[in-house]
């Protein structure tokens, strides 16, 4: 603890402290002599009040001398500061930005209210504190980056800003908003001469902190930049924080479980210092008739755990996924929320072009696999293309013309099926006749089907952003861009209706996967074959999904689901916290930076005014001394 | 009560010049208060002859005596007069000192005071001698009881100057040596003595067959301490000074005064002697009526 003064020059007036003393040296009176006959009985008086009046002349001295300075010293408008204020106080009023983080972590329990209902507290004691003469702006740190604002002499709009905050469920980069208060406090016209100063009212969680970026920068009475003064204010008061959260829950279809079968991960935080042995975790699942699934888990101190269940849904539609921990003092995290939109089941139409008695040579035969696995949420039906005339079409949601050579009458309908919300698949093959299928699909191909060209192809520019596509990223692209072509059909713009859109094609620029909207329907047109004849496609890995996913995105079952669930950013469920001396050496040290807090370098609290005490202290010095004279 | 009488204030008393005219002063006021001469009618019996000396009275040589030895004798009886007293003044510094300006020093009151009792004594055919002292005997008049013994008590009290220190022994010692008959003993000091036996003594010549009477003058400002303001006070007998401001010491000065009376005032009566406290802002006739009654009443 050290002593700041807002006004250093007035100082001088402890000189006045000197007054009693010059007083008694200079102004005393003389004792007037005179003989007096009971010398002995003055002398013997004198002797035995002496050393009571010694004491009391020396405490008449000192309450003066004490009062005096107490006056001189409550002018210069003392306040106690924490060690290394004395160098990063600037001397006299500066123009203040009182930042507090709003960020979720602040929202942790501690002694019966939220650290931020604590920083609320302590903002507005920092606004308090504050000089007449030094302007001030508020900004909340509550995730994103607070526009600068300039310090003003508003203080009502200051307690209203500090009593409107709320805290979100966001992370807040201190280290962008501190830059940002650094900004606020240079544009503020006429307060180029005043001192700068950021008072940061945080849980100092490292999470918040980025201490690779520059360090706040504020322009100086000549222009330069120039560090400002820096108090962190931790509301922690120095206090561990530890917290159990659930930072991440992820679900994956997995055939392996079933039809609408789904490997679900969730990833549990021990931001403590010590073990978390025997932690309940339970997962449920709102819409789902199965009981809750409960695990309990080890973590170790500052580390996670992933866990995985493995569930499969009794129906499709939207499913909240909820895991959740026991209750902590950090209450955003101790759950987790995932929506997930589980396929419901898809009825295909498989029209065979080219069936065959051989089942290598079947067409159909592989895409009947593919729709038909265990976990596949699709049902397909085969019929030959002779069956199609008569095939009711209002059964299916997906129609897959596989090597059809004509669909005779039933462009029309197939037109309307896929208009009226349906979808198509058409695939090529030597059955294919170009210029038949133009005519006949006129209205459903995106492209106009040109000539075959045979040449070893691969498939490049995949659109990996499509639903269709999306789960081909990483390592799975190369399951899809490692399957080899031999032929396929070269197409032409159809000359009208909305462009189609390309969502993967051959070296040569050919397009190998086309699809169009038709009204309500899609319709998705793939250039080669749907078995070995002009490809190696079928017997890739990439196969069976991209099918399932062709028949889901075609279908409407990968539009994806339409609820949402709202969950504390990771991030902020990091609750261990800072080291005060790199937070201190990255705000410049001692010089310019101070951490309020048993954790920091320095004490508790900004700087406490002391000149009301000391007004008390005279006061009180003077009822002494004048009781001393009674 | 008696109204108070003008003539026997101090401060009028004072104001006037000389201390044969205080006396007069007091000496009226005193007899006019006075009914009767307490002693009157006693007999005289033939002790012993005595060498004339100068000083004796002429009218008693024995002529006889004369024409037997060629030799003056004086003859010398017993119960020659009716009291033989000794006024024992004390003339140290400490008693020249007063109060206020308009007061009579202790040396002054108690000047008056011994010269009237001198005055009173003669007037009643008893002796009255002088013992100035101021550390040591300053003067020394032996009782006699003629009126023209008043002569010189009178001038040795108005010559009296206070000086040197207050040793009361030695005017006891005096007596010792000089007083071997019973006589009456009156001590007229502030009783600023540096012996703390004083009294001790005085007790002594009281068992003696000495009838010893005290007449402790004090200013009103010794009793009063009536000081504030800072005082250097300077001792009057030997120069020694202290400083202090008076307020701060009075409460403790007052306490050590009225233990010091209140013992002395308990040995006195312990040891059977006559003592009276004076402020030398009372009127005389308080100090000598009562004491003149006390006389009367022991000698009855």
């Amino acid at each position: 603890m050290s002593l700041g003064f807002l006004d250093p020059a007035l100082l001088w007036g402890l000189g006045a402290a000197a007054l009693p003393l010059l007083i008694h040296l200079f102004f005393r009176r003389r004792p007037r002599p005179l003989a007096f006959p009971a010398f002995e009985f003055v002398l013997r008086a004198r002797r035995q009040t002496e050393r009571r009046l010694k004491l009391r002349r020396i405490l008449l001295f000192l309450a003066r001398t004490l009062a005096l300075a107490a006056v001189a010293l409550a002018l210069a408008r003392p306040r106690a500061e924490r060690p290394g204020v004395a160098a990063a106080v600037a001397a006299g009023p500066a123009a203040t930005v009182i930042l507090l983080d709003g960020s979720g972590s602040m929202t942790y329990r501690l002694g019966g209210e939220t650290l931020f209902e604590r920083g609320r507290r302590e903002a507005l004691a920092a606004l308090t504190r504050l000089g007449p003469e030094e302007p001030v702006a508020v900004l909340l740190c509550d995730g994103g980056i607070p526009a600068a604002v300039a310090p003003s002499f508003d203080r009502a709009a200051a307690r209203q800003a500090l009593a409107d905050a709320r805290p979100a469920a966001l992370y807040a980069d201190l280290t962008a908003c501190l830059a940002a208060a650094a900004q606020g406090l240079g544009q503020a016209p006429g307060q180029e001469r005043l001192g700068k100063r950021i008072v940061v009212v945080t849980d100092l969680t490292a999470m918040a902190w980025r201490l690779d970026a520059p360090p706040p920068r504020v322009p100086g009475p000549d222009g330069r930049p120039i560090r400002p003064e820096v108090e962190v204010v931790d509301v922690a008061r120095g206090a561990a924080l530890p917290n159990l959260a659930v930072t991440g829950l992820a679900a994956e279809p997995d055939a392996a479980v079933g039809p609408r079968g789904y490997r679900i991960t969730a990833t549990v935080l021990n931001a403590g210092a010590e073990r978390a042995a025997e932690v309940s975790l339970t997962l449920r699942a709102s819409g789902d008739s199965s009981p809750p699934v409960r695990a309990f888990l080890d973590l170790p101190p500052g580390g996670s755990v992933r866990k995985t269940f493995s569930h499969a849904f009794a129906a499709g539609g939207p499913v909240l996924l909820t895991a959740a921990l026991p209750a902590d003092s950090l209450a955003l995290d101790d759950q987790r929320s995932l929506s997930l939109q589980v396929p419901r089941e898809v009825r295909a139409l498989l029209v065979d072009g080219a069936p065959s008695p051989i089942k290598l040579r079947d067409e159909a035969w592989f895409v009947e696999a593919a729709l038909g696995s265990a976990a596949s949420p699709v049902r397909p039906t085969l019929i030959d293309a002779e069956a199609l005339p008569s095939a009711d079409l209002r059964g299916f949601d997906v129609v897959l013309l596989l090597n059809v050579r004509s669909v005779g009458t039933r462009g029309a309908d197939l037109l309307a099926f896929v208009q009226g919300g349906g979808g198509l698949f058409i695939s090529m093959g030597d059955q294919v006749d170009p210029d038949l299928a133009n005519r006949e699909l006129a209205g459903l191909l995106p492209l106009q089907l040109h000539l075959v060209k045979t040449a070893a192809s691969r498939l490049v520019r995949i659109d990996e952003l499509h639903p269709a596509l999306a789960v081909f990223t990483g390592e799975a692209r190369e399951g899809l861009s490692g399957a080899r072509f031999t032929r396929y059909m070269l197409t032409r713009p159809a000359g009208r209706g909305e462009p189609p859109a390309v969502l993967a094609a051959f070296d040569d620029g050919a397009p190998a996967l086309v699809e169009a909207r038709r009204g309500k329907g899609r319709v998705l047109l793939y250039t080669s074959t749907v078995d070995r004849d002009w490809t190696d496609w079928p017997l890739r890995t990439s196969y069976l999904p991209a099918m399932q996913r062709f028949a889901g995105w075609l279908s409407g079952e990968l539009d994806g689901g339409r609820s949402f669930a709202a969950v504390i950013d990771a991030r902020e469920s990091d609750t261990r916290r800072i080291e005060p001396a790199a937070l201190t050496a990255w705000l410049g040290g001692s010089a310019t930076a101070r951490l309020d807090g048993p954790g920091g370098a320095a004490g508790a609290g900004p700087g406490v005014p002391l000149w009301s005490i000391l007004l008390a202290l005279a006061l009180a010095l003077f009822l002494a001394e004048s009781a001393l004279l009674a | 009560m008696s109204p108070p009488r003008p003539l026997l204030d101090p401060e009028v008393l004072a104001r006037l010049g000389t201390l044969k005219l205080r006396v007069r002063s007091i000496t009226e006021g005193i007899l006019s208060g006075l009914h009767r001469s307490p002693h009157h009618g006693q007999s005289v019996e033939f002790a012993e002859h005595k060498e004339y000396a100068p000083g004796d009275d002429v009218r008693r040589i024995d002529w006889k005596a004369y024409g037997k030895f060629d030799k003056y004798y004086v003859k010398q009886f017993e119960q020659e007069t009716n009291l033989r007293c000794h006024l024992v003044v004390d003339s140290s510094g400490s008693m020249g000192w007063k109060g206020r300006p308009e007061r009579l020093t202790k040396l002054e009151y108690g000047a008056a005071l011994a010269a009237s009792l001198a005055w009173l004594l003669v007037r009643q055919a008893d002796a009255a001698g002088l013992l100035l002292c101021a550390g040591e005997v300053v003067k020394a008049i032996p009782p006699r009881a003629s009126a023209s013994h008043l002569q010189p008590i009178v001038e040795a009290l108005a010559a009296a100057t206070a000086a040197g220190p207050t040793r009361l022994d030695a005017a006891l010692d005096w007596l010792v040596e000089h007083a071997p008959r019973r006589s009456a003993v009156v001590v007229i000091s502030d009783l600023f003595d540096g012996d703390q036996g004083l009294l001790k003594r005085l007790a002594q010549l009281s068992r003696r067959g000495h009838d010893v009477a005290i007449f402790h003058l004090l200013d009103p400002a010794e009793l009063e301490f009536p000081f504030e303001e800072p005082i250097l006070f300077t001792s009057m007998e030997d120069g020694r000074q202290v400083e202090a401001v008076g307020r701060e010491v009075k409460k403790g000065y007052l306490a050590l005064m009225t233990e010091w009376l209140a013992g002395l005032k308990r040995e006195a009566a312990e040891a059977d002697l006559d003592y009276a406290l004076c402020r030398t802002d009372g009127p005389l006739d308080e100090v000598l009526l009562p004491f003149l009654a006390r006389r009367e009443r022991g000698a009855a």
